[in-house]
């Protein structure tokens, strides 16, 4: 059965409905850290990119390690090319967005030191 | 006997677009690279442009998974129609998390959702029960006396789990006497569960049943089995488990490749299959059931067992001229007479049906439901509109096959049986971690989407 881009966006939806008061959350609070480095005059948004790096990384090797128990399953249960490949997906996806999410405070955090 | 349906009494307006052609343009108008916007409004909203304009009065009989995805999709797709939806039920159940449930992955207030929250607020919701078609007169009654007239109807009323037909049971008893089943409700799932986890403790003989017929989720007894002997497994207690599954006929599952899988896997795994053996009563007291075989009666002790009982229309549309008045599907459990492509009554043009009571078949699934809705809601309209009705359902049916915590197999095939994934990439035939965190994590979420109306 085929699903269309819009049936897929839907299925996204109804997964993150549920945390959407979060995830509005965590938006308005990045938003504030993106204007407070954005109100310093001297300003440079490499500074904080290794850091937030840093923190990407780790929580996609968290992902990599508890990916298979977050859903009641083992690294045993993993057969093949596919699971594997989905696994890793899931840790490229953690470390990118928790790098995105962090580089906005890991930016205003070089800027104090 | 077919009967003809008066256009000019419908008072069609404007006969226009069909549900396709307005989602396709909303797809384009909306483009890959807005799915933002999309989600933010698109979707959170009721878009009703391309809609047609009609004066038609439709009813729409049971708010489960298919009478609620019919009915968003009808008042997104048509203006001025009136919709009726009947259901006392409140509470919408999530009745494919039923055997993670059962088996103690899910706790049971994951299922329980209400209806209100997905009907929308142009259909009217009559809270009462039809106990009563009447396609002659085009007018189904309720349990509280109320006639309802209707110029289209769309029967999806699920199904009736028939626990008289098996002596000694009764939905009461799920939860003692080492007795389970995962259809009844969460509650149950979830005393179930307590009978599963004692088992696997305690050990024993272990009956795993199968209804004979069509059932819903089918693949769902295979489950309880499988999953049973993978926990008992990772609690170091299998040597204790005597387990044994009990099938009506000589097959397990319908698609011929999973049921060779299935026949090589129970036996691999420890567990016997009873070929021919239909649950035909119980002794709880003295924890025993009575299978009628092709030998005659044969009485087997257990301390769980798991019961599936015959599944059958409702008995209001069962009886009634609605159902199959004669041949297989009338014979198995008095299902709804639809064409199996069209989902449109095979005597009656203005009633289609959708889900689990109609008499197709395979495909008494929420994926299932997802195939079957779209189709019989197009048609509709298409009657609606004039035309002839054009959209087909090729029996799509889908099953994550669980075979233990944490692994399953996604298997969806057609009426052909032909296996037709949805994604190439996961193989029908092998068992991945993918399909559990589907089954786990996706499939609700996509449920609910199919609930709106949205795939």
């Amino acid at each position: 059965m085929a699903f269309s881009l819009f049936g897929i966006l839907a299925v996204i939806l109804e997964t993150i409905r549920p945390f959407l008061p979060v995830i509005g959350l965590v938006i308005v609070v990045e938003i504030i850290f993106i204007a407070l480095v954005l109100r310093r005059p001297q300003r440079s948004w490499r500074r904080g990119l290794p850091l937030a790096l840093i923190g990407g990384i780790v929580v996609g090797l968290l992902t990599l390690a508890l990916g298979p128990w977050l859903t009641s399953a083992t690294h045993a249960d993993l057969a093949g090319l596919l699971d594997w490949l989905a696994l890793f997906g899931a840790g490229l996806a953690a470390t990118a967005l928790s790098a995105l999410l962090l580089w906005p405070p890991a930016t205003l955090f070089a800027h104090k030191e | 006997m077919t009967r003809r349906i008066n256009h000019s009494k419908l008072e069609l307006v404007k006969p226009s677009e069909d549900v396709d052609t307005s989602r396709r343009r909303l797809l384009q108008a909306a483009g890959l690279g807005t799915s933002v916007a999309l989600i933010g409004g698109g979707l959170l909203t009721s878009p009703t442009a391309g809609a047609i304009e009609t004066r038609a009065n439709i009813v729409i009989v049971g708010a489960g998974a298919a009478g609620i995805a019919a009915a968003n999709r009808l008042s997104r797709s048509l203006d001025g129609a009136r919709i009726t939806i009947i259901d006392s039920r409140q509470r919408h159940i999530y009745q494919p998390g039923l055997t993670l449930v059962a088996t103690g992955s899910w706790k049971s207030n994951k299922l329980i959702d209400s209806n209100a929250r997905y009907l929308p607020g142009s259909v009217d919701w009559i809270q009462d029960m039809v106990v009563e078609f009447d396609p002659e007169a085009n007018r189904v009654a309720t349990a509280s006396g109320q006639t309802i007239d209707y110029d289209f109807l769309l029967v999806t009323t699920g199904l009736k789990l028939d626990f008289d037909a098996i002596e000694g049971m009764s939905p009461e008893l799920i939860g003692e006497q080492g007795i389970g089943c995962v259809y009844d409700s969460p509650e149950h799932a979830e005393r179930t569960w307590a009978m599963i986890d004692e088992f696997t403790r305690s050990g024993g003989t272990g009956l795993f049943t199968r209804a004979p017929g069509g059932i819903k989720c089918a693949g769902a007894p295979l489950k309880v089995a499988m999953l049973t002997e993978d926990l008992a497994r990772r609690r170091g207690n299998r040597d204790r488990l005597a387990m044994r599954y009990q099938s009506p006929g000589s097959g397990l599952f319908s698609q011929p490749d999973m049921d060779a899988f299935l026949k090589r896997e129970f036996p691999d795994r420890g567990i016997s299959i009873d070929w021919h053996h239909r649950l035909k009563g119980i002794e709880p007291e003295r924890k025993r059931a009575i299978f009628a075989t092709a030998d005659g009666d044969q009485s087997i002790d257990y301390d769980f067992i798991h019961v599936v009982p015959p599944m059958r229309a409702p008995d209001a549309l069962g009886n009634s001229l609605l159902a199959w008045q004669q041949g297989p599907f009338a014979e198995d459990g008095n299902w709804l007479e639809v064409d199996s492509h069209s989902m449109q009554h095979r005597r009656y043009a203005n009633v289609f049906g959708a889900g689990d009571c109609v008499g197709t078949p395979i495909g008494k699934t929420a994926a299932s439901v997802k195939a079957q809705v779209p189709v019989a809601v197009q048609n509709l309209i298409e009657i609606i509109a004039g035309r002839e009705p054009t959209a087909s359902y090729d029996g799509y049916t889908s099953c994550p096959l669980i075979t233990g915590r944490g692994r399953g197999i996604l298997v969806e095939f057609d009426y052909e049986l032909n296996m037709v994934p949805s994604f190439p990439f996961i193989s029908p035939y092998r068992e991945h971690w993918v399909p559990w965190v589907m089954k786990d994590r996706m499939l609700q979420p996509a449920y609910n989407a199919m609930l709106r109306g949205r795939i």
